[in-house]
């Protein structure tokens, strides 16, 4: 049995249009997604802003309702439960967010901040017990003892990010939603932290969803990447495959578009012309057939099936054996 | 003559009391129609840097404390607001990271726009001119998107327009401060051809500042690597990526994932730039450094021209034969060392 296996998941937002705000119409942020996680597993979602990849990795976490569609954690629906039982369940799931600088409170003190999860869960049966769990945990992810009685802005981005990483641990998660944890960190960091994830899934078998618009770095942490545009994903295939041999154009472009030090390496760029369309109207047919390169006419009109066009990649474009030999 | 030669220029920031050194006697020069990269990780002074380019700084809380800075030979620092005036903008012009947080919410596009031509150009202060500069930019359907706000464009799009709004004064030196690290990677390829592709069409020189050396690889002609408010080594682009020569800009390459790279960890530096004011002796780099010896800590290296054209401030760099020290350019002030590190707020501007 899959760790997480999500099917058909839908969050729609409702829009209101109008003089007399009657008209009523729904953002697709997630459409008919579906997907799994085995323990221990690393699964990356890749696209651009506004594609739904946040808002896909939040309502997993039940932070914002699915509109429909099934969430099965170990086998347990958790879009139909509330609650303590959802409380309960959340001790194995935990989030690590984008921006080191906003999702640490300012007013309270690091160990406080790891401290509250385990207060939450009733994890610590004395101070002395928790004092111990707090060291523990600022050891885990590479930070000092002494470290638990600062504030956040005594923090470098890379340190508050490290912190963000301790809180999830303290309740012991199965399953991290990692959300553009170093998007907004220098390269330089952007390594020890993802070199810090690395090691953490392997001395605690964790399995994350791992969150982010760089190609290059969800290829590195990643057993398999799903790729979504408009709200649906349209590949999915182990990272190694998926970056050589990829099947959906836009795939192709997001590859392409990664930048690359060597000054001799030779490769097709594929510069995508104009932005991701409005989700509140996709464009008919392929949702990606404005921007396409290889677009023809029944692209304009016929939604592409998912389909698994080898054994375990999958695509949903009409011509992804055509786009797979052309790369 | 160098359209822009910054010579041992050094700027201070006095913050209760304690002189911090975020620029350190930096010299730098760019020729007409060349695109030079200054790269470094957060708070080493790259922007602080490029924004001293125009006396952008605020003085005080700064203090231009010597050098020069030489815009077709004349020299920035000694110049009268008028003359400040004209040089910003048609001279040097600036795009900066965010493009949300630079534009006016309450003002249409078209508007702020035309605003740069009123100062600028105010010959050319007509609708027409922005819808061609928009053109310019890229923007499809210039004459009503010049009517939208700035939260009707997406990200890229307000890139765009602030790159509008930087080319119209026709400045000489384009600086463009980490213009694409807040934007998507499909987008971030979009502006950087964008940024190729005006420079050949306008002549002009680009001051590219990102900590990317990706970005480096697409489009620079030289670069410039900078740490802790120095600069460690300046190479031509092709001859840095492919062989740098000081540790520090060895380490930032290796810190880029490549994709469909096998490594199975990404080499990393360790610990963070030190903040000002707090800064190591000798080698700046040398706690942080692989390949850092017992020297390294105890004399300060000198930028040194070790082939033509690539200078570089290591005496042990990657395959390089040994140069001296230079014992006498401490250039450390004796009263910012001893800066106890929790007393000293980062004062790098963002």
């Amino acid at each position: 049995m899959s760790l997480l296996d999500v099917q058909n998941l839908k969050v729609y937002f409702p829009v209101s249009r109008g003089p007399l705000r009657r008209a009523r119409e729904h953002l697709k942020a997630v459409d008919e997604v579906s997907l799994s996680i085995e323990p221990g597993e690393t699964l990356g979602l890749v696209g651009e802003s506004g594609c739904g990849k946040t808002t896909l990795g939040r309502a997993i976490l039940r932070l914002v309702q699915p509109t429909a569609g099934r969430i099965l954690f170990e086998g347990e629906d958790l879009s139909r439960i509330n609650g303590a039982a959802l409380r309960a369940r959340r001790r194995k799931l935990q989030i690590i967010f984008q921006d080191p600088y906003s999702s640490l409170n300012p007013r309270m003190r690091v160990g406080h901040i790891i401290g509250e999860a385990l207060d939450i869960h009733r994890l610590a049966p004395d101070r002395a017990a928790r004092q111990k769990r707090i060291r523990e945990l600022l050891a885990a992810v590479g930070l000092e003892a002494a470290h638990a009685d600062r504030y956040p802005h005594e923090f470098s981005g890379g340190q508050r990010q490290r912190i963000g990483i301790a809180r999830a641990l303290a309740v012991e998660p199965k399953l991290i939603v990692c959300d553009e944890p170093v998007s907004a960190l220098d390269v330089s960091v952007q390594a020890q932290v993802v070199n810090l994830l690395r090691d953490l899934r392997q001395q605690r078998g964790i399995a994350y969803l791992f969150i982010a618009h760089d190609l290059a770095v969800v290829e590195h942490i990643s057993h398999r990447v799903a790729v979504m545009y408009l709200g649906r994903i349209v590949e999915l295939a182990g990272a190694k495959t998926l970056v050589r041999e990829p099947m959906h154009p836009y795939t192709q472009a997001l590859i392409s578009a990664v930048p690359v030090i060597d000054p001799d390496a030779k490769r097709r760029r594929i510069v995508l012309p104009g932005d991701v369309p409005s989700p509140v109207h996709p464009p008919p047919g392929c949702p990606f057939h404005p921007r396409c390169p290889l677009a023809e006419d029944r692209c304009r009109t016929e939604a592409p099936a998912w389909r698994q066009v080898r054994p375990g990649h999958w695509a949903a474009c009409h011509l992804a054996e055509i786009a797979n030999r052309k790369s | 003559m160098s359209l822009l030669e910054i010579k041992n220029l050094t700027l201070d920031f006095t913050v209760t009391g304690a002189r911090l050194r975020a620029v350190d006697d930096l010299s730098l020069s760019i020729e007409a129609g060349e695109t030079l990269c200054l790269v470094g990780e957060s708070g080493c002074g790259k922007s602080t840097a490029a924004l001293a380019i125009a006396k952008l700084v605020p003085a005080p809380p700064a203090r231009y404390s010597g050098g020069q800075i030489l815009v077709n030979g004349r020299d920035v620092l000694q110049m009268a607001n008028g003359d400040l005036r004209r040089l910003r903008g048609r001279m040097v012009s600036y795009v900066f990271q965010e493009p949300g947080a630079s534009l006016n919410p309450v003002v249409r596009v078209g508007k702020q726009i035309k605003e740069a031509l009123k100062l600028h150009r105010p010959e050319a202060a007509t609708e027409d001119e922005v819808a061609r500069l928009l053109k310019l930019v890229g923007i499809p359907a210039p004459e009503a998107r010049a009517r939208d706000y700035p939260h009707q464009l997406s990200g890229g799009m307000q890139q765009r327009v602030m790159l509008a709004m930087a080319l119209a004064p026709q400045p000489q030196l384009l600086v463009a401060d980490e213009p694409t690290t807040a934007l998507d990677v499909t987008i971030q390829a979009q502006i950087l051809e964008l940024l190729r592709e005006l420079k050949q069409r306008l002549g002009m020189s680009i001051l590219l500042i990102t900590h990317n050396l990706g970005v480096v690889g697409e489009i620079a002609d030289r670069v410039a690597v900078m740490y802790a408010g120095q600069i460690v080594e300046v190479a031509p682009a092709r001859e840095l990526l492919q062989r740098p020569l000081h540790p520090y800009t060895k380490a930032l390459m290796g810190s880029v994932p490549a994709l469909g790279s096998e490594a199975p960890r990404l080499s990393t530096i360790p610990g963070n730039v030190p903040r000002l004011g707090n800064c190591p002796f000798g080698c700046r780099f040398q706690p942080r450094c692989s390949v850092a010896r017992p020297d390294c800590a105890t004399l300060v290296p000198s930028l040194a021209e070790l082939e033509p054209g690539r200078l570089v401030r290591c005496p042990f760099g990657v395959g390089v034969s040994p140069a001296p020290f230079s014992a006498t350019s401490a250039s450390i002030p004796a009263e910012t060392a001893r800066i106890d590190p929790g007393a000293a707020p980062s004062n790098e501007p963002a």
